[in-house]
């Protein structure tokens, strides 16, 4: 799950019927080095963000910064949809951001280290034009600057 | 589609997928489709064998050397039920025996929610509004001029359009409701935090009253705001 089989008729359609790009190829990028050398950044659709930074609004298709040092109590999540179990993420934001296993990672040496800074977009959206030929690109560029080389994408 | 617009400007990505249906169509360049509910792509909260295990199988994707590639995490990798997707405000009742004073009601919220955040580390999903917990006394008031005439204002409250500060003050009303029922009954999945809620709660009556009052609105921010309060 929610493997479709498993969920109720009307939700069930309601996913099938979401307007969706259909792809035949993919972009693709080779990762340069070991993942013990690498530096990974999260990058999430669960529109979350740091407690104070101005919540995600319906449909917004901007991005919020999450410096990689930020305590997981300080992120909260302003996504729109009621269609998942919230108590999921009030129990533990690793849940959908999984900032403290990335830091054991780090402690084992099994990932070499943490990009400074994660990004936050937000989830459930149908209009996504400004993502693609805008803020994506512009997070990319970010996280290039930043020194990532490699990315989580990470849902809700 | 954002794994490719990131893997086209030269970023390796693998993202994890809750519906594989979608990612079979769009196509990312790496991703593991993992078994588990929405709200839950890590497996299980506080579980961090499992989000280990889940964390491994999807960075391990990096290392491959095309794509698109498209991985299932082990379906028995999580054997047991998986929790049921809460119901919607709109299919529980009230019931007869339901709290009616909202503001006597969200001190004992505030008493609860202090507990569960001493319990838990400080973590909390509250803090959308940008007011202050000890001003949710003020704010149920608030809410509850709201629902009455779709006019209402609180003072010092941030400078940011009405019908978004009432959606973070429900959300936030939620967040302070849902976490002190958690600090009595920390196992308690949820479906059954939704149907306390929704069901017993001045609160979800409250919020049920301010969800009818954006709908009502012909302006879309208005009902987009709503649907994020109830459904």
């Amino acid at each position: 799950m929610p493997r479709l089989d498993r969920l109720p008729e009307a939700n069930r359609k309601n996913l099938l019927n979401l307007p969706m790009q259909a792809n035949d190829s993919a972009p693709f990028t080779r990762l340069a080095k070991p993942l013990t050398a690498c530096r990974l950044a999260i990058v999430t659709t669960a529109g979350l963000h740091r407690r104070g930074d101005t919540p995600f609004g319906p449909g917004e298709q901007t991005y919020r910064v999450i410096p990689a040092d930020t305590p997981a109590a300080d992120i909260v999540q302003s996504h729109t949809s009621l269609g998942f179990d919230r108590t999921a993420i009030m129990r533990d934001v690793n849940i959908s951001y999984p900032i403290d296993r990335l830091r054991e990672l780090v402690d084992r040496r099994a990932l070499g280290g943490l990009a400074p800074n994660g990004y936050s977009f937000m989830g459930a959206q149908r209009e996504l034009t400004k993502i693609a030929n805008e803020t994506g690109p512009e997070v990319a560029g970010r996280l290039r600057a930043d020194g990532a080389d490699a990315v989580l994408l990470t849902p809700t | 589609m954002l794994a490719r617009a990131l893997e086209a400007h030269g970023i390796a990505t693998t993202s994890i997928s809750l519906v594989r249906e979608h990612t079979d169509k769009v196509k990312p360049p790496r991703a593991l489709f993992v078994p588990f509910p929405f709200g839950h792509a890590l497996g299980r909260p506080n579980a961090p064998d499992l989000q280990h295990r889940v964390l491994r199988a999807a960075l391990d994707l990096l290392t491959e050397p095309a794509g698109p590639v498209l991985r299932d995490f082990p379906d028995d990798a999580e054997p047991g039920d998986q929790p049921p997707a809460p119901r919607q405000a709109s299919v529980i009742p009230v019931a007869s025996n339901a709290a009616g004073d909202a503001v006597a009601e969200v001190r004992d919220l505030r008493e609860g929610h202090a507990q569960r955040l001493a319990k838990h580390g400080g973590r909390t999903a509250f803090g959308l509004s940008g007011v202050d917990v000890a001003r949710f006394d003020d704010v149920v008031p608030f809410l509850q001029r709201f629902a009455e005439s779709g006019d209402a204002e609180l003072a010092g409250r941030p400078a940011v359009a009405l019908p978004a500060f009432v959606r973070w003050c429900a959300d936030d009303l939620k967040a302070l409701a849902f976490e002190s029922f958690m600090a009595m009954r920390p196992e308690a999945g949820g479906d059954e935090v939704a149907r306390w809620f929704w069901s017993t709660t001045a609160a979800g009556q409250l919020l049920r009253r301010v969800r009818d009052r954006l709908d009502a609105s012909d302006d879309p921010a208005w009902k987009a705001a709503a649907f994020g309060v109830a459904r």
